[in-house]
C-alpha cells in the first residue's frame, strides 16, 4: 500500500491545478469540464484517503477542495439571482391568488379593528383618547385641518419620500418575519395598525376634516393597506405552516412555506416603494379633490386587477420548486 | 472519522462524503459586531454628506429624504447585498472566514438570502438576538429562525494546508535501532498520532517538542522495555520502524 507521503506527491499536482482554477472568475467550456474532472478526481482521493487514515490535515484539505469544487459546479448562482422582475411581475399574483385565505385571514385582522377603531371614534370622540395619546391626536387633527390646496414645499416631499420607505417598509417586513413566532406578530402588527389608523381617520374626521384626510389618503391607500394586508398574509402563512404541517416534519413544512413567501413579501415592499412615491408627492399636491379620488379609485382598480388577472396562464418557474427541499431518496 | 462535533456531512449525487464544519455562536457574534461597525461607519458617512446637501445645496429636506431612504437601504438590505456579492458572506463573516450555504452544501440564492435576513426582525426579538440565539442553541446546526426558514446554515470555509511529509533529522542510526522490536507493537490510531506528530515537530520549538513527545512516549517506552533519553527521537524511531524502515 501507498504510504501518505507518495500518495500526496503523487495527486499534489491535480489539487493544486484544482485549487488554481477555483479561485478564476470566469471558466470556459475546456476549463469546466476539465474542473469536473478534477473534481471527481479529488471526490475519490477523499474517499481513498479516508479509508487509509492518511490524517485529518489532508482530509481537511480534501473536504475543503472538493466542497468549493462542488459548489461551483452545482451552484449555476447567477442565474438564480436574475429573477426579480420575473419574482414581482408573475411570482407575485400568482402567489397572491394561491394565498386567498391567509389573504381573507389578514384583510379581516387588518379591517375588522379599522371600522371598530373609525366606527367607536365617530360615535364617541371620547374613545380615540384610550387608543392614542391626546398629544398625538391633536397634531393629527392639526395636520389635516388645512385644505391641501395650497400644497407643501418640495424638500419636505423628499424628506417624507425617505420617511416613508423607512418607516412603512419596516413596518411590513417585521409584520411578515414575526408571523414565523406562531403567526402571533402578525397578527398583532395586522390588529394594531388597523385599529391605529381607523381611530385616526375616525377622529380627523370627527373634528369636521374629513374631506381633507380622505382626498389626501385615497391616493396611495390601495397600495400601501394592500400591502401591509399581504405581508400580513405572508407571516400567517408562516405561522400556520408551522401549526398544519400536513405530511411534512415541522421544519420542512416551514422551509416550503417560506419559500412560498418570498415573492409575496418582494411584492409588497414593490408596492411600499409605489405607496411611498404617491403619499410623498401626489397626495400633498394641490390637484383638485375630484381628481385625486379619481386617482385613488384608479389605484384600487389596478391593485385588484393586478391581483386577479396578471401573469395568467403563465408556466410555473422552476426556482418555485424548491429543489433541495426533497423527500429522502425514495431509492 | 470525523471527531468533530461541530462538522456536518453533505451527501452529493456522487454518493460523495465531505463535511462542512458549523460557524458557532462567539465567531458569528464577532462577525456581528464587525457588520455593525461597517454599517455604522456606512450611515455616518451618508448623514454626513446629507449635511453638506443641507449647509452648501440648501435642499436639507432633499439630503433627510436620502439619508432616511439610506438608513433603510443599510438596516434592510445590507446583509442580501452582500450576500449577493460576496459569495454568501458579509463583511464582517468574510474577515472570520465563514459563509452562508445551503443546507444542501450549494451556494445560496436570492430567495435564501432575502428570508434569512427578513426573518432577522423575529430573530431580534425581544431584544439583541435573544430569540435567534435561544432557537440556536438548541438545534444541531446552529442556525437561527432565519437559517431554519430559508433552510442555509453557517459555515466555516476551510483552506486548510496539507503539513510537510514526515523527516527524520538526524538520519536514522542502526545503533540507535538495535534496541527497537522490528515491528513495534503499536495500534493503528498510536502510529497516526505519532505521524502527526512527526509532521508538526518542524511548526514546535524543540522544549515543547519535548514536552508533548513525554506525554506518550513512556506509555511505549514501558510497553517495549525501552529506555530512552530523548523522547521525540524516540517517537520518531518507533515510527520509522513501523513503516518499515532500515538504517
Amino acid at each position: 500500500m501507498k504510504t501518505r507521503d507518495e500518495f500526496v506527491v503523487q495527486k499534489q499536482s491535480a489539487w493544486s491545478e484544482l485549487d488554481s482554477l477555483l479561485v478564476r472568475d470566469r471558466l470556459d467550456g475546456s476549463d469546466l469540464s476539465r474542473l469536473s474532472a478534477l473534481y471527481r478526481a479529488v471526490c475519490s482521493d477523499l474517499m481513498a484517503a479516508r479509508a487509509a487514515g492518511f490524517g485529518t490535515d489532508l482530509l481537511g484539505h480534501l473536504d475543503g477542495l472538493a466542497a468549493r469544487a462542488h459548489a461551483v459546479l452545482y451552484g449555476h448562482g447567477r442565474r438564480r439571482w436574475q429573477t426579480g422582475l420575473g419574482l414581482l411581475l408573475s411570482d407575485f399574483p400568482r402567489k397572491l391568488r394561491e394565498s386567498a385565505p391567509f389573504m381573507l385571514a389578514a384583510a379581516l385582522l387588518f379591517f375588522v379593528p379599522f371600522a371598530l377603531g373609525l366606527a367607536s371614534t365617530l360615535l364617541s370622540p371620547k374613545f380615540a383618547e384610550t387608543v392614542l395619546p391626546p398629544a398625538a391626536l391633536e397634531e393629527m387633527a392639526e395636520m389635516y385641518s388645512k385644505s391641501v390646496s395650497e400644497g407643501r414645499e418640495s424638500g419636505t416631499n423628499a424628506t417624507m419620500a425617505g420617511f416613508y420607505v423607512m418607516n412603512n417598509v419596516g413596518i411590513a417586513f417585521r409584520c411578515f418575519a414575526t408571523g414565523i413566532l406562531f403567526g402571533v406578530g402578525s397578527i398583532f402588527f395586522l390588529v394594531y395598525n388597523g385599529l391605529v389608523i381607523g381611530t385616526v381617520v375616525g377622529h380627523v374626521t370627527a373634528v369636521g376634516h374629513g374631506q381633507n384626510i380622505l382626498a389626501f389618503i385615497c391616493g396611495h391607500s390601495a397600495y400601501e393597506l394592500g400591502a401591509i394586508v399581504i405581508s400580513g398574509a405572508a407571516g400567517l402563512r408562516l405561522g400556520w405552516s408551522l401549526i398544519a404541517t400536513g405530511n411534512l416534519t415541522r421544519l420542512g413544512s416551514l422551509r416550503v412555506a417560506a419559500l412560498g413567501t418570498v415573492p409575496l413579501i418582494a411584492g409588497a415592499a414593490g408596492m411600499l416603494l409605489i405607496a411611498a412615491a404617491v403619499e410623498a408627492f401626489w397626495s400633498p399636491s394641490s390637484i383638485p379633490y375630484p381628481v385625486k379620488y379619481a386617482f385613488g379609485g384608479a389605484s384600487l382598480v389596478t391593485v385588484f386587477s393586478f391581483w386577479a388577472f396578471a401573469a395568467r396562464g403563465t408556466r410555473r418557474r422552476d426556482h418555485e420548486k424548491p429543489s433541495h427541499v426533497t423527500l429522502e431518496d425514495p431509492a | 472519522m470525523n471527531t468533530l462535533d461541530s462538522a456536518i456531512d453533505v451527501e452529493t449525487p456522487e454518493r460523495v462524503r465531505f463535511s462542512f464544519r458549523l460557524a458557532g455562536p462567539a465567531q458569528r457574534a464577532a462577525a456581528y459586531l464587525i457588520d455593525v461597525i461597517v454599517r455604522g461607519t456606512v450611515l455616518a458617512a451618508v448623514w454626513f454628506v446629507a449635511g453638506l446637501f443641507g449647509v452648501i445645496g440648501g435642499a436639507s429636506g432633499v439630503g433627510v429624504g436620502l439619508a432616511l431612504l439610506a438608513l433603510f437601504v443599510v438596516e434592510w438590505g445590507y446583509y442580501v447585498a452582500c450576500e449577493r456579492f460576496m459569495n454568501g458572506a458579509s463583511i464582517g463573516k468574510r474577515v472570520l472566514h465563514l459563509r452562508v450555504v445551503r443546507s444542501d452544501g450549494l451556494p445560496i440564492g436570492f430567495p435564501e438570502s432575502l428570508l434569512r435576513n427578513l426573518l432577522r426582525a423575529a430573530d431580534f426579538l425581544p431584544f439583541g438576538y435573544a430569540l435567534g440565539v435561544l432557537v440556536a442553541f438548541v438545534d444541531p446546526r446552529f442556525r437561527r429562525l432565519g437559517d431554519l426558514a430559508a433552510s442555509t446554515m453557517v459555515v466555516v470555509e476551510r483552506r486548510q494546508p496539507v503539513l510537510p511529509a514526515v523527516v527524520i533529522r538526524p538520519a536514522v542510526q542502526a545503533r540507535e535501532l538495535e534496541a527497537i522490536p522490528l515491528k513495534p507493537p503499536l495500534r493503528q490510531d498510536e502510529l497516526e498520532a505519532i505521524e502527526l506528530f512527526l509532521r508538526r515537530a518542524s511548526e514546535l520549538n524543540v522544549s515543547r517538542e519535548q514536552e508533548l513527545a513525554e506525554l506518550v512516549a513512556p506509555v511505549f517506552a514501558r510497553r517495549m522495555q525501552l529506555g530512552y533519553r530523548n523522547a521525540a527521537r524516540l517517537l520518531a524511531l518507533l515510527y520509522h520502524r513501523a513503516r518499515g524502515g532500515v538504517a
